[in-house]
């Protein structure tokens, strides 16, 4: 359906309203020990419309896309705002009635696509060369997930938008046996945009995974961390994932409501002076993020929000309703997975941003303490403490990289750790792996610079 | 299209169109679900869904795919394309699909939703919170009715008809006080009907108790090697741990704790683990697998002893092991002879776990991760609810540390748990 055509069915809107057609398309490939276990497609397209009646939202969703349709989803997202509303009544503000106009923005290839045959003959190519190259590996899997996601939105304050943002991803998962018990270590290539515009390079993308082998032989001869509070370097990766889960979820303006301790710290120093930290929208310091956000699923013009400056915290994210309620301006922040999804405050490309030291002074500096490169997995909490796993690090002994560890997890309270924070280095790398759970899942971005800390880590 | 037409209109031009053996499945979704937003009832969702799952084997090669649409050229498009997949996949003798088996009609819960009782029941849910945990802020609290028809439809002549629906509840709250907070937690019940107030079902008002208990926590200092009992919310976390590694992902790519040892002792003789799908207890029960096969229930582990692994027909066929004869899931912890008060007696020191905040154990079995909302234990007391406290072990040595199982269980709808009490846990303040 063109724009102009789906921009008829504003006429229908008698509420604030947001009409939504989406279409997620995934492809998903999953060759393990050689064997291909997984090779399939999805397409789950629909369309949505949400409604807000009297401090209270109807929302509804049909797979069907045409106009009977869409008549029906505006009708019965109404109708459920008034079941809630006849039946209670909420002190609310109106809504902020910001409008992004028109926006386009389809970041689909430009080359000729390649058919899924082509895929495969390519990921087994590439398992072919990691046997060869790679000795001692006991078993390895290869996964691609790519994902599109096109959407079309028009809002009763005036947006009319439709994006199509792609991402492919291939994790490698290296195994290899010590004393008979393996050892894995994993790592994703790929990032933003559709698959042509990734892996053309074959000899780069085996360099890249030669990288991950000689870490997994390392850490095969690895040991168990000290337990205990330490000097720490966190690595782009850890300091990515410290911005989104430890601080960025407890500065979402929902989790806020909801009772993070961070409600209470506005304006106050939360982290040392050397730490700045922004969750921004579609491009930082020059360059398009990993998960650019032009206009978000309220109809809101992406901006990006200034979390932490200089150690303070300066702002919350929000979608129009937390606006409202806080008085500011909505920042964009509102996102939904699928077609079936209502938005929710959602982060989108969260970073540390650079310091000005250098990463070999960082290690120098530490006489006794690790540098902490990869992490499995991450969650946090309300009171800002988080969990880490980390897959891959090395101790530092008198400022020297010396063995690497095994598998172990860190920990913190995030508002008492970025006090610690001494040292920041002047590069900064982005990693749009990953996705974040909150009702529902959906891509996002993580990046920093590498940051010197104390944390503490987990031992045997 | 009605939607059996289109299952057997997609298997049909499956096998036209090139497919030596295909299957269909088709899921149709209808969920109304209501939303407390920080302590107000404020959404109310009403989503339809379709997802049509098509497989086909072009010799024995494997393609699938999903699409969400019922249309004639949008299956005729998608039959074609899973076609080509299948062509373009590796031939590999393991693919297969379910053989024939007699025809099956299943139903069950209420198909139809009572949307005036959902908003009745969250509002004195809502209601309740209030008057009896003042400090609790209900951040986000889902009630959804989800009814889901069914059908799955093999080239052996595999035809299952599935027409069920529930009643699903998950609160996540966190207490506040002050400029303090207590960590989040949550719980998740499935139920058939809507016969008993929230607040009173499986463990929601321990949790909310808890939850204002612990806006202030205490830093434990030290290491020490001590017992866990692990709560029935918190348990299911570890018997995930474990079932994974019974699946088939862990098997084919011979990276499981379990890889030998079926037939063999992995826990503690206290231990029995069921997966039930098809037990009236649990309303998130299932009638078949996702390859095509009646569901039967079966014992995973007998007091101790390793009898079955998860492995779908294609895990069976590549490891040379048996398939599973259910999916996993709906699982059930036999209860034990311990009352839970006597359980906490027997501890010298140690933690009662109420949320674990880790990842998965590694393919050696090392766990680690935070102990959240949970308390520590000393001299047979709960003493202070604790914050900053990791915990770290061998899942294997784990199974058969186990020092006890209680006599009382929880029944969730999706998982029967009790607590169980497990020693020599790493256990470790800041």
């Amino acid at each position: 359906m063109e724009l102009s055509e789906f921009k008829k069915f504003s006429s229908l809107f008698s509420e604030y309203t947001e009409l939504r057609i989406q279409e997620n398309r995934n492809v998903s490939i999953a060759i393990v020990k050689g064997n291909i276990v997984r090779n399939s497609r999805t397409a789950l397209s629909g369309v949505s419309a949400r409604v807000y009646k009297d401090g209270f939202w109807g929302f509804a969703s049909n797979p069907e896309i045409n106009s009977a349709v869409i008549r029906s989803v505006i009708k019965d997202a109404t109708a459920n705002a008034i079941f809630l509303a006849t039946k209670n009544s909420r002190q609310v503000k109106s809504l902020p009635t910001t409008s992004g106009g028109r926006i386009e923005k389809d970041f689909s290839t430009s080359k000729p696509r390649i058919t899924q045959k082509e895929i495969i003959e390519f990921l087994r190519d590439l398992d072919d060369r990691l046997v060869r190259t790679f000795k001692n590996i006991s078993t390895r899997t290869l996964s691609l997930n790519c994902l599109d996601m096109e959407k079309k939105l028009l809002t009763s304050s005036g947006s009319l938008a439709y994006t199509v943002i792609p991402r492919s991803i291939l994790y490698v998962v290296l195994t290899t046996l010590k004393d008979g018990k393996p050892i894995e270590l994993y790592d994703t290539y790929g990032g933003f945009g559709q698959i042509e515009e990734h892996f053309q390079d074959l000899e780069d993308l085996m360099a890249r995974i030669g990288t991950q082998y000689e870490h997994l032989q390392k850490k095969a001869e690895g040991i168990h961390p000290d337990a205990g509070l330490k000097d720490c370097i966190l690595d782009a990766d850890l300091a990515g994932i410290l911005s989104h889960e430890a601080i960025g979820h407890t500065v979402e303006a929902d989790i806020v409501l909801g009772g993070s301790i961070a409600a209470d710290y506005l304006d106050t120093e939360v982290a040392s002076p050397l730490v700045s930290m922004t969750d921004f929208a579609s491009s930082a310091l020059g360059r398009q993020c990993p998960v650019p956000v032009f206009v978000d699923d309220e109809g809101t013009p992406a901006q990006d929000t200034v979390l932490i400056e200089h150690g303070i915290l300066k702002s919350f994210m929000h979608n129009k309703e937390t606006a409202a309620h806080f008085g500011v301006a909505p920042t964009g922040n509102a996102r939904a997975y699928g077609f079936d999804d209502e938005p929710l405050i959602r982060m989108r490309n969260t970073a540390i941003l650079p310091g000005p030291d250098k990463l070999d002074d960082m290690i120098s500096s530490i006489d006794d303490g690790y540098y902490l490169l990869k992490s499995s997995n991450g969650q946090a909490d309300s009171t800002s403490e988080f969990m880490f796993g980390i897959v891959m690090g090395y101790e530092i002994k008198k400022g020297s990289i010396g063995r690497a560890i095994l598998d172990t997890t860190i920990s913190g309270v995030a508002f008492d750790m970025l006090q610690t924070i001494t040292m920041i280095s002047d590069e900064m790398s982005w990693t749009c792996s990953g996705m974040c759970g909150k009702k529902q899942s959906i891509p996002v971005g993580m990046g920093g610079p590498a940051v010197k800390c104390k944390i503490n880590i987990g031992g045997k | 299209m009605r939607y059996r037409e289109a299952v057997e209109f997609a298997l049909a031009d499956l096998l036209k169109k090139g497919a030596a053996k295909a299957s269909c499945h088709l899921e149709v979704n209808r969920k109304q679900e209501m939303n407390i937003h920080t302590g107000e009832l404020s959404l109310f969702r009403t989503n339809e869904n379709a997802s049509l799952s098509l497989m086909a084997l072009a010799g024995n090669k494997k393609g699938s795919l999903t699409i969400n649409k019922l249309g004639d050229k949008d299956i005729k498009d998608a039959v074609e394309e899973v076609v080509d997949l299948a062509k373009s996949s590796q031939e590999d003798p393991a693919n297969d699909i379910a053989p024939y088996q007699e025809a099956a009609d299943f139903q069950k819960g209420q198909l139809d939703p009572d949307l005036d009782a959902m908003y009745q029941r969250l509002q004195d849910f809502n209601q309740e919170v209030r008057n009896r945990f003042p400090k609790i802020i209900l951040e986000e609290v889902i009630l959804d009715h989800t009814r889901s028809d069914r059908i799955f439809l093999n080239s052996n002549g595999v035809n299952f008809t599935v027409r069920e629906a529930s009643y699903n509840f998950v609160p996540m709250f966190t207490a506040k006080e002050g400029k303090q907070s207590s960590s989040f937690n949550y719980t998740y019940l499935v139920k058939e009907k809507l016969d008993q107030d929230f607040i009173t079902a499986c463990t929601t008002a321990d949790l909310l108790q808890q939850a204002s208990e612990q806006i202030v926590t205490e830093k434990m200092k030290n290491k020490f090697m001590g017992d866990l009992i692990i709560t029935p919310d918190c348990i299911g976390d570890f018997i995930s741990y474990i079932t994974n590694y019974l699946r088939d992902f862990a098997l084919i790519s011979q990276t499981s704790l379990f890889q030998d040892k079926l037939g063999k002792e992995v826990a503690h003789p206290l231990l029995t683990l069921r997966s039930l799908p098809l037990a009236p207890e649990f309303p998130q029960g299932y009638f078949f697998t996702n390859d095509g096969f009646a569901a039967q229930n079966s014992t995973i582990i007998d007091g101790g002893v390793l009898k079955s692994f998860l492995l779908s027909l294609y895990g069976a066929n590549k490891t040379g092991l048996a398939r599973s004869v259910n999916s996993g899931n709906c699982y059930k912890v036999e209860a034990g002879e311990t009352a839970l008060r006597d359980m906490i007696a027997q501890v010298d020191r140690g933690l009662l776990l109420c949320r674990f905040s880790g990842g998965n154990p590694n393919d050696k079995g090392d766990f680690s991760g935070v102990a959240k909302n949970s308390y520590l234990i000393e001299k047979g007391t709960i003493r202070y609810p604790v914050s900053e406290t990791m915990i770290s072990g061998n899942l294997a040595d784990l199974l058969f540390n186990i020092r006890g199982i209680s006599r009382e269980t929880v029944n969730f709808g999706w998982q029967i748990m009790p607590w169980i009490h497990f020693g020599g846990v790493s256990i470790s303040g800041k």
